[in-house]
Formats: C-alpha cells, structure tokens, sequence
C-alpha cells in the first residue's frame, strides 16, 4: 500500500507530495500505517466538490493505492477530519517518506 | 458609491455649517491650515451621516499624518488596539485559539514566536489605523486574535475568519519559526480579514488573485512602513527567508514576478496570465490565486516607484479606498484598474496617469 499526500494553495501556492509505502516500512510499522489508514475512512472525492476556500487554506489530496485499488480524497485546512489529520502529520515523520515539489 | 453632493439634513452651528459636504472637502484639502481645520470640524460636526463619514474618511487619506492627530480628536474617542496571542500547543483546529500567553500592554515571554506573532499584529493594526483611520480589521475595533505552534510541523499560516494562525513549519519547504517573524506574512493574513468585511472578493481566479493581491500590498507596506522605507529601498519581497534556502529567496516578488524562487510561474503582464481551472485539485490552487497575482502586484509596484516616497502614503491610500470602498465580490482585474484610476483622480493628475500608465504597461488596459 502506497500513502501519497499532495498540499497545494497555502500562503505560498507551491505544491508539493509526501510518498511513504508499507514496503519501505518494518512489519510492526506497516501495520500501523494501514491502522492508520483504515482509520481515516476516506472515500473517493468528487472532482467539483466544495464552493470556493477561504484564503490560503492549504489544500489537501490524500491518495491511497492499495494493490491497485486507488482512493482520492481532498480536503481543506477547514474541514480535514482529526483521523485523517493524524494520517498525514504520521507519513509527515516518518524518515521513510519521499518529500518532492510537484511542478 | 456615496457621492459627495448629498446636502445635510440637520445643519449644525459650525462655522461651515452652510456649506455642503464637497465645498467643505475643496476648502480642507487647498485652504489655508486654520480653513482646513474649520472645515473637517464642520464635516465631523455631521459625520453621523454615512456619507460625511466616507468623505471624512476620504479626507484623512489625502491629507495624511500631517493632520492625524486632528482626526483622532473629531472623531471622538481614539481607537484602541486589543489583541491576544496563545498557543495551539501542536492541537490544531480542534484545540484552537489554545492556552492564553500574552495580551496587550503585556510585556514579552519568552516564547519568541508569541512575541513575533504579538509584534507584527501590533504593526498591521497600527498601519490600518495611523494611515488609513481603520480600527481594526472590521472598522469596529475587533480584538486581534492569533494563535502560534498551530499543528505539527504545519507549513502555512492564515486567518481562519475569525483568528490568525501560524504553524511551525516543517524544515522541508517553511524554515521552522519563519512564518510568523515575517511581518508582511504577518500583514498580509490580516489583511485577509479586511477583504473579508469589505470587498469580500470571492477566492476564485481573478477575483480571487485580487484578493491575494491586495493582502500582498498591505503585507508589505507593514514591512515597509516598519522599517521606514522609501519605495526605493523596499525589497517589494513577500515573506523574504521563509522558505528554505534551497527552495528560494522569497514567496514572491512585486517588483518581478516569478523571480522569488525555483518554479515560480507568477506572471508580470496579462500575456503571460496562467488560466488554471478552479477545481479542488491542490496544484491549481483555486485557478491560481497565488500565481495571477502576480499581475496586479507589479501594477502596484509601478505607480509606487513612479509617484516616489512611501508607498503607503499615496499608492497604498489609493489601493486601500479601492479594497474597502469600490470592489465587489466578483470584481475582475479590469474592474481594479477602472475603480483605482478613478480613486487616483482624487488625489491628481499625475497619480491618476501613473496608475493608468502601470495598468496599461501589465497589460490589463489596452
């Protein structure tokens, strides 16, 4: 399984993606990423969802790749749910992850 | 829009009372000082009229620091700056605003990012209201309301509707405790607020990039007023050292957008405008609010550097009465050029052809 998280908008407008797979990880933290993951809930985001965000809210696209099956949920600093919240800061530090600038 | 001809209802003994609102503001603005103090006391005598409070509004804008002072006492009672700073203690938005560390008139902590966050609040609200005669973000004296530490490692800060907010940063694109040194980051998330109870511009595309835009130009004359700077020796850099170095110098530039860091696509005129869809795909960034902004910044920076001196004290009150007075929520560029060419005029001729030559020279007039 394959965490990415993309944050856009923000003060600066730069995007950027945070990567971390179960298979970089040892057993015991595999476990809780996919723990973690169940936990977040998330569904599959509508494309037109949400009316315009408040200024600079940073702007979230989390996606779950598991096997192939893949789940795109976005969010705003406005309504990013406390779970999946704790999902992301988890990724956030692990020294696994990959951190890039998206164009 | 108010106008300036509407006669008063209840005339007051003053030693103007006669005269109607637009003959007062000719005499205040070109009279000898002892006729100009006549006439705002005049004006004030019924400012309980909407329209004298816009034109006395109006006046202090064009007459500037000179008469401050004379405006605090015709107004009445002095504003009075409230402000508190806690900290989110890494919560976020369920533990906000968080635990209470510092108030107005407190002395320092010694938490150096509440005392930050305390400094560049203090800064915007003394801008606001020394320069433009507003008393707060709602013009009614709302409390300043911020919160430090928000999150873990959070990489943003802004002013939720209701209070500002300033994350750590992650080391991985903020510097960690940049965001809330930096006084135009500062200005620029409170500015936000302003917009908000004014203009209300909708965060969507062009209207949207104005709303970024303004918030940018008054982030910076917080700046650059702070550091008592002429338009020549400003940086006109929003948020300089907040990103890593690795990243860049700054998030942008007004002066040459799309120069602040590596992969900064701001453009400088309306040939190169970036039309991203508003969708909510983080990487368009609400049709590009962050990037289109670039347009109208350097419009800013032009008729600054063109008219010379403080940007605050003509472009900044011609940019201000724009915001606050002239645009609606779905104003355009085109809308901006027209409202403060036409707010230009009032302060003359050569204000109102530099703005039209900096609209035009970005590309938005042809």
């Amino acid at each position: 399984m394959k965490v990415s998280v993309v944050r856009g908008g923000g003060l600066a407008g730069i995007t950027t993606r945070t990567e971390l797979s179960t298979s970089a990880l040892a057993e015991a933290d595999a476990r809780t990423l996919a723990e973690k993951v169940r936990a977040a809930a998330l569904r599959e985001s509508r494309p037109e969802a949400g009316g315009p965000a408040g200024p600079d809210r940073t702007l979230y696209e989390v996606v779950i790749d598991d096997s192939g099956s893949v789940v795109r949920s976005r969010f705003t600093d406005d309504d990013l749910p406390e779970s999946v919240r704790r999902l992301v800061e988890w990724v956030d530090a692990r020294p696994e992850r990959s951190h890039t600038r998206e164009r | 829009m108010p106008t300036t001809s509407t006669p008063r209802r209840t005339p007051r003994r003053t030693p103007c009372s006669i005269a109607p609102p637009d003959l007062l503001a000719r005499v205040a603005r070109q009279g000898t000082p002892e006729q100009r103090d006549a006439a705002l006391a005049a004006l004030a005598a019924s400012a309980s009229m909407r329209t004298q409070r816009s034109l006395l509004s109006r006046m202090r804008l064009e007459l500037g620091a000179e008469t401050a002072n004379l405006f605090a006492g015709l107004e009445g009672a002095s504003p009075t700056r409230r402000q508190t700073v806690y900290d989110n203690e890494s919560q976020g938005r369920s533990g906000l605003p968080g635990t209470r560390k510092r108030g107005e008139d407190e002395p320092p902590v010694d938490d150096p990012s509440v005392n930050s966050a305390y400094d560049g609040t203090a800064a915007t609200y003394d801008l606001l209201q020394q320069v433009f005669g507003r008393d707060s973000l709602d013009g009614a004296g709302m409390e300043l309301i911020s919160s430090v530490h928000y999150g873990v490692n959070f990489d943003n800060a802004f002013w939720n509707g209701a209070q500002m907010v300033y994350g750590d940063g992650s080391g991985q694109l903020f510097v960690k405790g940049a965001l809330v040194q930096a006084l135009d980051v500062v200005g620029h998330e409170l500015f936000h607020g302003v917009t908000s109870f004014t203009a209300d511009l909708t965060y969507s595309k062009q209207s949207g990039a104005l709303n970024e835009h303004f918030s940018d130009v008054f982030g910076s004359l917080v700046k650059q007023r702070h550091l008592d700077q002429t338009v020549d020796e400003a940086d006109w850099l929003i948020g300089a050292g907040t990103l890593v170095p690795s990243m860049g110098k700054a998030l942008r530039s007004m002066s040459e957008p799309g120069t602040a860091y590596d992969g900064d696509r701001q453009p400088a005129d309306m040939a190169h405008y970036v039309d991203l869809p508003d969708d909510n795909d983080p990487r368009n960034d609400n049709g590009g609010v962050h990037t289109n902004s670039g347009i109208p910044n350097r419009a800013f920076y032009l008729v600054a550097t063109a008219l010379g001196g403080h940007a605050w004290e003509t472009a900044g009150a011609i940019w201000y009465r724009t915001v606050t007075e002239r645009l609606g929520s779905l104003a355009q560029f085109s809308d901006a050029a027209a409202q403060t060419m036409d707010v230009a005029s009032s302060f003359g001729d050569a204000e109102r052809a530099a703005v039209e030559k900096a609209w035009r020279e970005v590309g938005v007039l042809t």
